[in-house]
């Protein structure tokens, strides 16, 4: 709640991304890092100069809703403005996306974005699992929206064949068979679905995150999401390729790459030594 | 010492001797013991298409014990779980039984599948090694037809393979294919009608594959590898100039016992590469892919890499559909142009190209000495232009797992190879060119002055000069400066590289005289040259 | 074949007569190679018998077999007592392949290089010169030949009897057309029975009765379905619907933005699509014109929609225009209605030709 802890945190959260932005090549995160600082200490000396604002045109908000409404107006409210309206050209309004959305969004780090671009991406989060749940209580109380059922593990008993088939049609055409992700036009692209967590998986298909089109519970239903996440957890990433290596599962273009680098070179060099002088 | 040597192989004696009264063996087949073969890595190219053709037999003939061809429905009900209860057709249940229930069938379809690769992966780069050596010149212009017929029979049979398991991916190159038989004018739609017997998919397509499959294009493939080897065989092979070496002769190991010795355990070591390969790298995992549906599909959906150029062809190609308003109205759809207008340019161009050369160059006289690619810049460069097409093209059939994993734009990456595909090819020309004559010039340069030595010499005058080390004894002039001729072959270009020429014969600039010293079994007397042993030279004049 | 006698008379050697007492083996050997025009110029062994460095390939050579069998036993005993039923998630039966690849290859490798080691390293060194005798058919052969081909075919006298040939072309013809006769009539199959180029699951049925969308598992789809920026592939209600047989049928249905719906309605009506659409749900067909990949990838944001295959993106708000990549048409649009139980229905079948372009497409 006080600005010392954003300042501390903001810092923290530098030192996280460091080594990831470096090692990903991804300058951008550079200037995500210092927009991001900036954003901090403008939020910050915000509260802390202003203190009265939040307690005038406020509904009353449940206690994690009023922390969640506070983490908002220092880390948000740029882009979303106040009450979570939206800004134009900056950030869509939020009322009614729901808490699914915002834990998709903040979950995996995309939201607080670092700046306008063809697509959030993936990052170390910033908030921590509490925080998001507060953010989440109060933008779900700003206009309600769809809600990810409780619990971290979403998808035992599921049916992972009727998974896998569901996953087929509905999935596999952006995030590819494999679940490692694919391009879209003009720059965007569905993200690999690794590192995802049920929870994240059960959110983007009810909030349909940027591209990604919206699977309410009508078309697709919570038992049917379940069975999906299963075929996704246990099939796709916990199952072991059972032809050895994968290739990363990026089908047959990194076969072909293969069969270049690792067998036509290997069987070179053999003729090379065939043919060598002794 | 013969008599006794008699005696004692007098039982495999009389069985050879009781052969050859029958069939008449000894002549042809001391024949075949003696045949010369010229010794080079790089004519070890085309034995790797050949033992993964071996290979491919093998384990396909494995294959199809358990394969079923057929699209009648069918629930699966196999060891592998997530697709349990999964309606699907036979052939894509037969596969999957084949990785999950068939003990060792994953590896042997793995093993099918890496040989496949190989061996269309060994045709390109055997057929660029032809190219670039010349080898296709004349008496060789049929082989190198047959060769690239053998690349697009090879093409043909990979695309038959692929679209058997019947898995969502082969199922959506199979759609492509039909839409691509589609697009041929006037034709199009009764052609693919008659081919899937009816509308795609029909339900009979996986049986006509598989007898293509299996029967007829490994027939085909069967007949061109066997008159292609039997060519070589008639023709002799090709063989780098060098001393000794001429336009008339083969100079080599004969065939028994160390080449043949040699060959077999280059066969052993492509199986032990693909059995590697095989096991270690997952290939085509089709249980991930499910059931072809018409209505699914997978991101980056590709096809196999020899078939990716034409993909790539496809990505690239603009949207120019040309309508023809006679009648009702009939189109030519963009497809057509880089599926099947291309492939046939290629087809054309590839199988020509050694008429081509002959006409434009006016040379018509038979070529056994391969020729080194800096030495004909013209036809290099020409190769180097089409190797950077299909790459652009190949890499264009990746362009959306490169834009995804490389976050660029999918659009900017057609772009780039759209206009790429403009640009590389020319640029690859000019600059290969210019490589070749600077190699050439190097060339000449060193015999001229020899090889630098790195010993930097003050002149009394004042001035440095790095001292060359001459490559013949100076005939004449002190300095060094002897001219030698170039042969068309490497010529040295370091100190350490002197004395250790050319292939098979020590000494690169003197014809062996006498390869004499050699040490001496008592079996083996030492041999003699023959004694009207012409001159070295490359048996052809260069330009 | 022919002349390497005359060849060696040509060069002026006498052949040996191998049945000379004395002669070595080594000698015969050289000596057959002669008969051949194959000058064995130098033969050199690399090892001398009896030397360390003899016995050390041999055993090089020795150990890379015994390799071979190892490995190979290895790999029997893998093949028969490694666990190898699928187990889902990680386990033993993952590593089957691999160990299978991995002992496989290296009995194969071993032997490979076993051989190589031996044929390279311990056998000698050998220089032979074979000539190519290009040419070297004399010319007379080529006349003989010639004059023999040409005096058969006067002999056959076609010149002279040109009804012969005439006739056996007039009687041939037919045969190779008997010959391909049952393939092309057996294969051909017309690609317009049934109109079936030009229609799909979702033409009305015999009484007229509109076609219901349903989903991949049977269940007719309701307008509450489809959340706001969301799409789902739907099928006719028919039998096979949702088969393979169908394979042009499966469509994209979906539920566009209130501000995306109306500049959606507009572009309809400039195509005469005015009423298509239903409420904010637009159906387009899921297979592309180009080459019939499903074109799937539904951007809800931009509305553009994208096919994996070659990455045609199309702008379902401007009546699914091509607007990159190499489709050059528009994705047929499935007029839909909601009747009177609230689910969809097919108001017709599709106005336009679903699916990969041909010649003959109006």
């Amino acid at each position: 709640m006080t600005s010392d802890n954003d300042r501390r945190r903001g810092l923290l959260a530098r030192l996280r991304e460091r080594p990831a932005a470096r090692s990903r090549g991804r300058r951008r995160l550079g200037a995500a890092v210092r927009l991001f600082a900036a954003l901090m200490l403008a939020g910050g000396a915000y509260t802390v100069f202003a203190p009265g604002v939040q307690a005038q045109d406020n509904p009353p908000l449940t206690g994690a809703a009023a922390e969640g409404k506070a983490l908002f107006d220092v880390s948000c409210v740029t882009c979303h403005g106040r009450n979570a309206q939206g800004v134009e050209g900056r950030g869509p309004s939020l009322v009614g996306v729901g808490a699914a959305s915002v834990e998709f969004q903040v979950g995996t780090g995309r939201m607080p974005m670092a700046r306008q671009e063809a697509q959030a991406q993936r990052k170390p989060k910033v908030f921590t699992d509490e925080e998001i749940r507060q953010l989440g209580q109060y933008v779900q109380e700003l206009g309600g929206g769809p809600i990810v059922p409780e619990g971290d593990d979403l998808h035992s008993d599921a049916n992972i064949a009727a998974g896998g088939e569901l996953f087929r049609i509905n999935c596999s055409q952006c995030h590819a068979f494999g679940g490692g992700g694919g391009a879209l036009s003009s720059g965007k692209y569905a993200p690999s679905l690794r590192p995802a967590s049920d929870r994240q998986i059960y959110a983007a298909m009810l909030s349909g995150p940027q591209n990604m089109p919206v699977f309410g519970d009508n078309q697709i239903t919570p038992e049917q999401k379940a069975d999906i996440i299963a075929y996704i957890q246990e099939t796709l990433k916990h199952d072991q390729d059972p032809g050895g290596f994968n290739l990363g599962r990026y089908g047959p273009s990194t076969e072909g790459l293969a069969i270049f680098l690792v067998g036509i070179v290997a069987l070179v060099f053999a003729s090379l030594w065939i043919a060598g002088k002794s | 010492m013969k008599r006794r040597k008699f005696d004692m192989a007098a039982a495999p004696g009389n069985a050879a001797r009781g052969l050859d009264d029958r069939f008449q063996v000894a002549t042809p087949l001391r024949r075949l013991l003696n045949k010369v073969f010229p010794d080079h890595w790089s004519f070890l190219l085309g034995e790797i298409a050949l033992f993964s053709f071996v290979i491919l037999l093998l384990t396909g003939v494995y294959l199809t014990f358990f394969f079923e061809p057929a699209m009648t429905e069918v629930v699966y009900n196999g060891s592998y779980a997530p697709l349990r209860g999964t309606p699907m057709s036979a052939a894509y249940a037969s596969s999957l039984d084949l990785s999950f229930d068939v003990r060792g069938g994953l590896i042997m379809r793995q093993m099918h599948h890496w040989s496949a690769l190989l061996f269309m992966a060994a045709i390109v780069v055997h057929m660029l090694r032809v190219f670039f050596t010349g080898a296709f010149r004349k008496p060789r212009e049929t082989n190198w037809i047959i060769g690239s017929l053998l690349f697009w029979v090879g093409f043909l049979a990979g695309f038959t393979g692929y679209s058997l398991p019947d898995d969502g991916l082969s199922g959506t190159g199979l759609r492509i294919a039909s839409a691509i038989m589609l697009s041929i004018p006037v034709i199009g739609s009764w052609v693919t009608s008659s081919v899937f017997g009816g509308e795609f998919p029909g339900d009979i397509i996986i049986s006509r594959f598989f007898i293509a499959h299996v029967l007829l294009i490994p027939g085909l493939l069967i007949a061109l590898i066997s008159v292609h080897l039997g060519l070589v065989f008639k023709q002799k092979h090709t063989q780098w100039p060098g001393p000794g070496r001429t336009n008339g002769n083969v100079v080599g190991e004969r065939m028994f016992p160390r080449y043949a010795l040699k060959q077999g355990g280059f066969f052993m070591v492509v199986f032990g590469v693909v059995a590697l390969m095989g096991g270690l790298f997952q290939i085509n995992p089709i249980w991930l892919f499910g059931p072809y549906e018409a209505w699914v599909v997978s991101a980056a959906s590709q096809p196999d890499w020899y078939v990716m150029f034409l993909d790539g062809s496809t990505r690239l190609m603009p949207a120019w559909e040309i309508p023809i308003p006679i009648g009702d109205g009939y189109v030519i759809p963009p497809l057509f142009w880089p599926t099947v207008v291309l492939p046939g340019i290629l087809v054309g161009l590839s199988t020509l190209y050694p008429f081509l050369e002959a006409r434009h160059l006016k040379d018509y006289r038979s070529h056994n000495l391969l020729q080194r690619p800096r030495d004909v810049p013209a036809r290099t460069a020409v190769g180097a232009m089409a190797v950077s097409f299909f790459v652009v093209l190949t890499l264009s059939g990746a362009n959306d797992v490169i834009a995804d994993k490389f976050q660029i734009s999918l659009n900017a990456m057609t772009w780039a190879g759209r206009i790429g595909l403009l640009l590389v090819p020319p640029l690859a020309y000019y600059v290969t060119y210019r490589i070749c004559l600077g190699l050439q010039q190097h060339d000449r340069e060193v015999l001229a002055h020899g090889v630098e030595t790195g010993i930097i010499r003050r002149l009394p005058d004042g001035r440095f000069v790095e001292v060359h080390q001459p490559l013949s004894a100076a005939n004449g002039h002190a300095d060094g400066h002897g001219a030698l001729e170039y042969v068309g072959w490497v010529v040295p270009k370091k100190m350490n590289r002197l004395g250790a020429l050319g292939p098979a014969i020590r000494g690169f600039f003197y014809p062996i005289e006498k390869p004499a010293e050699a040490p001496v079994s008592p079996g083996h007397p030492p041999v003699e040259p023959r004694p009207e042993r012409e001159e070295i030279s490359s048996g052809e004049s260069r330009r | 074949m022919t002349t390497h006698t005359e060849h060696q008379a040509q060069q002026g050697r006498e052949p040996l007569d191998v049945n000379t007492p004395g002669l070595s083996q080594f000698d015969i050997v050289r000596e057959g190679a002669r008969r051949d025009d194959i000058e064995i110029v130098h033969y050199e062994p690399q090892v001398i018998p009896g030397t360390k460095a003899e016995r050390r390939l041999t055993r090089v050579v020795a150990s890379f077999f015994l390799l071979t069998g190892l490995a190979a036993t290895a790999f029997l005993v893998i093949y028969i007592w490694w666990p190898w039923q699928y187990a889902p998630g990680r386990g033993g039966d993952k590593w089957y392949t691999p160990l299978l690849g991995v002992t496989l290859g290296v009995a194969l490798l071993a032997v490979g290089f076993g051989i190589l080691t031996w044929g390279k390293k311990l056998l000698p060194k050998e220089v032979s010169i074979q000539d190519r005798h290009e040419g070297a058919v004399a010319e007379d052969d080529r006349t003989i030949t010639g004059h023999t081909m040409l005096y058969m075919a006067e002999e056959m006298g076609v010149k002279r009897r040109p009804l012969l040939g005439i006739s056996l072309l007039a009687g041939l013809a037919p045969v190779g057309a008997v010959a391909a006769a049952p393939l092309v009539g057996g294969l051909i199959s017309d690609p317009h029975k049934n109109n079936q180029m030009f229609t799909t699951g979702f033409a009305p049925a015999e009484g007229g009765e509109k076609i219901r969308l349903v989903r991949e598992d049977g269940r007719p789809v309701r307008p509450a379905d489809i959340s706001t920026g969301g799409q789902i592939t739907v099928f006719p209600g028919i039998d096979h619907g949702i088969s393979n047989k169908h394979a042009d049928s499966p469509t994209l249905l979906i539920h566009l933005r209130d501000s995306d719906a109306d500049e959606s309605r507009q572009a309809n009506e400039r195509v005469g699509h005015g009423d298509y659409m239903w409420g904010n749900y637009a159906a387009y067909s899921k297979v592309c014109t180009h080459a019939g990949c499903p074109a799937s990838l539904y951007e809800q944001q931009t509305n553009r929609l994208l096919c994996p295959c070659h990455q045609s993106q199309f702008l379902i708000t401007d009546n699914a225009r091509p607007i990159f990549g190499p489709a050059s048409r528009r994705l047929p649009q499935l007029p839909i209605e909601v009747d009177s139980e609230g689910y969809f229905v097919a108001k017709s079948d599709y106005t336009e030709t679903v699916g990969p372009d041909f010649w003959e497409r109006p």
